[in-house]
């Protein structure tokens, strides 16, 4: 096991700078994940703490060492790929123990170090079939047992779970997390989907263009959003945002939206009488018949998820979610009243996006 | 006259569309075009077998047709000769050498093309794949100059080396097309492991290449077995004949015993039309790798 630290990292492909100098401290045993959209950088921080893409500027220390000059076997990392990338013609037991094979350990040692690793992800039964005779989340297994197998200081994972269907991803996200709690090795996951993050993680990096946009633990994420983009990343369904603008001050501001609905803000929000600002709501802030601003508006659309349903209604002129109890008898060109707390209305500066 | 209230109603489902017509005729078309393909592949080849079993009188007067008496002696004259089978060695010989060479330096030299970035790689790619222009006959001089200024006129070697150079731009260009088209996760993935470009060469690449080794291999060795020019060239003594060069000791002077000729070229052909039926499904793998997204 071993810490990661990533300090003024860049990466540059010619003119196009796609990394702009991230600085972030992974403590050993740690489980982070990379979160952002498609093209945010994400995977190529990956591949640079691998070894696998140069680093144009700054340096990857893992375990206090500086290890930008070094291969990915002498950082000594695994990797978990999107693809599984599992060697075709090797059986699941060669390509378990094939970067023992390579560093030259005896064949009863390989045996064993694959057996272990096998019995843990319970792959035991599937030693001697080829990549193309295992499921998907076999093959995922396999790649994670190749992982495991050499004992690495470090586990990296590039959206494992992207190629598996909707109930196979739930499944093999509780294996890693379990996975992870047993060998307790430093992990770093790069996904674009923030329920992974969040469920997985002990904390998230959120990327965007290749800055960190913010980190912290999932909850932190979720509670305190530092701008816009998290506030609208994190969070399923996302937040509504609605602009308004500030009427009052201290105890008694309000965000005052476009058709005059008036959302009362908590105390310690920094705002100023006046200012420009965007109002966020999470869904399952929005419930009928709690307490603090009532807000109403006719039912645009009606979908239920089982435990849950998911309500779009009309505020101020734009359609906001709410999520409502599945038992709630809501209904299309209905009235749908529901309520929010003061402490839960996210405020964000309209020109900067940031938290207030 | 017909009786119109007793006309059946036309069955519109049975009766064919023009969709089908056109798809019906474009069948037709086809078997009839790959007839006529495979009639121009097959015609000589049967034509040349039987030609074997005939007597010379009768290959001149009916060349195309069954032998009304089969002369299985030709082939077995043939077959039962010293000299058929020392120049079968020596054709095995040099196609097989030709073959190892291509294979391994072919492989090698598409390996770094496909994976390693290095100034001027694909101007020197280029100049490899200007080899696929020039057949060897055209540069038969200076190689033979070559040769001899090496040393290896009438040897084995003097006929594979040039062999190999010539095949080097078709061996380059399969392989490196195949070679690109390899998941590069895969690649990484060896990284991670600990593999170098030769490691991976050696327990990634290979092992997954099997497709494109073999149509390198059989083109390679189809085109050494048929060789006629070099070696015609390259090799002074009768012992180191190959195959094709066999075929001259039936012609003489003033006359050339053909139904001989005939009966040696069917039995030189066969190894490599077997070769080809046993291979054909890598061979056609092989060619039209990273036509299509897997």
């Amino acid at each position: 096991m071993a810490s990661v630290e990533l300090r003024q990292v860049r990466k540059a492909y010619g003119a196009l700078s796609v990394i702009h100098g991230v600085s972030l401290a992974i403590e050993d045993g740690e489980f982070v994940a990379l979160v952002g959209p498609s093209g945010c950088g994400k995977s190529t921080l990956l591949r640079m703490i691998a070894g696998l893409e140069e680093i144009t500027a700054g340096e990857v220390i893992i375990d206090n060492a500086v290890v930008n000059e070094l291969t990915p076997r002498e950082r000594n990392i695994a990797m978990v790929f999107q693809s599984y990338a599992l060697y075709p013609h090797m059986t699941v037991a060669e390509n378990m123990g094939f970067n023992l094979r390579l560093s030259g350990t005896p064949k009863p040692v390989i045996a064993e170090r694959v057996a272990e690793a096998a019995r843990m992800l319970d792959l035991m039964p599937l030693l001697d079939r080829k990549p193309a005779q295992l499921s998907g989340g076999q093959r995922q297994r396999v790649a994670m047992g190749r992982a495991i197998v050499r004992n690495p200081a470090v586990f990296l994972f590039d959206e494992p779970l992207s190629n598996l269907d909707a109930k196979l991803r739930v499944q093999m996200r509780s294996e890693i997390k379990q996975l992870h709690q047993k060998v307790g090795t430093t992990s770093i996951y790069v996904t674009h989907d923030q329920i992974e993050a969040m469920t997985l993680a002990d904390r998230i990096v959120v990327l965007n263009q290749g800055r960190v946009e913010q980190e912290g633990t999932p909850m932190e994420l979720y509670r305190k959003p530092a701008n816009l983009f998290v506030a609208a990343f994190i969070g399923s369904p996302a937040m509504n945002i609605l602009d308004g603008t500030v009427d009052g001050d201290g105890g008694e501001a309000a965000a005052r939206l476009g058709d005059g609905t008036s959302i009362r803000i908590a105390p310690e929000r920094k705002v100023k009488r006046g200012q420009a600002i965007k109002v966020g709501l999470r869904p399952e802030h929005l419930s009928p018949g709690a307490g603090g601003t009532a807000l109403a508006g006719q039912t645009l659309l009606v979908e239920p998820t089982g435990a849950q349903t998911h309500i779009v209604f009309d505020l101020a002129g734009h359609p906001v979610v709410a999520i409502v109890d599945g038992e709630y008898p809501a209904r299309y060109g209905a009235r749908f009243e529901a309520n929010i707390p003061a402490e839960q209305v996210h405020v964000f500066d309209r020109e900067t996006g940031v938290a207030l | 006259m017909t009786d119109i209230s007793t006309a059946q109603p036309i069955d519109a489902a049975s009766a064919p569309t023009s969709g089908q017509r056109i798809r019906a005729g474009t069948q037709v078309y086809m078997y009839v075009s790959l007839i006529i393909v495979a009639a121009i592949v097959v015609v000589p080849l049967i034509s040349t077998a039987l030609g074997g079993f005939k007597t010379l009188g009768e290959l001149r007067g009916n060349p195309f047709g069954l032998p009304t008496e089969w002369q299985w002696s030709n082939y077995t004259d043939i077959i039962v000769s010293k000299r058929y089978w020392l120049q079968m060695s020596n054709s095995l010989i040099i196609a097989l050498l030709t073959v190892f060479l291509t294979l391994t330096f072919g492989a090698m030299a598409a390996f770094c093309f496909a994976h390693i970035r290095f100034f001027g790689a694909d101007y020197l790619v280029n100049y490899f794949l200007i080899g696929l222009m020039f057949p060897a006959a055209t540069a038969i001089l200076p190689l033979y100059i070559r040769i001899r200024d090496l040393g290896l006129i009438d040897t084995y070697w003097g006929v594979v080396l040039p062999q190999v150079a010539f095949g080097m731009g078709m061996s380059i260009m399969l392989f490196r097309n195949y070679f690109r088209n390899l998941p590069s996760e895969l690649f990484d993935a060896a990284f991670v492991d600990g593999c170098g470009y030769m490691r991976f060469f050696w327990h990634i690449t290979l092992p997954l290449s099997r497709p494109i080794i073999a149509t390198v291999g059989i083109i390679s060795f189809v085109g050494s077995w048929n060789s006629y020019i070099v070696p015609l060239i390259m090799l002074n003594s009768e012992s180191r004949y190959p195959w094709p060069l066999g075929i001259m000791i039936y012609r003489g002077e003033f006359s050339t015993e053909w139904q001989l000729v005939l009966a040696f070229i069917t039995l030189t052909i066969l190894p490599t039309i077997i070769a080809f039926f046993l291979a054909q499904k890598h061979i056609i793998a092989g060619l039209t790798a990273g036509a299509v997204k897997s």
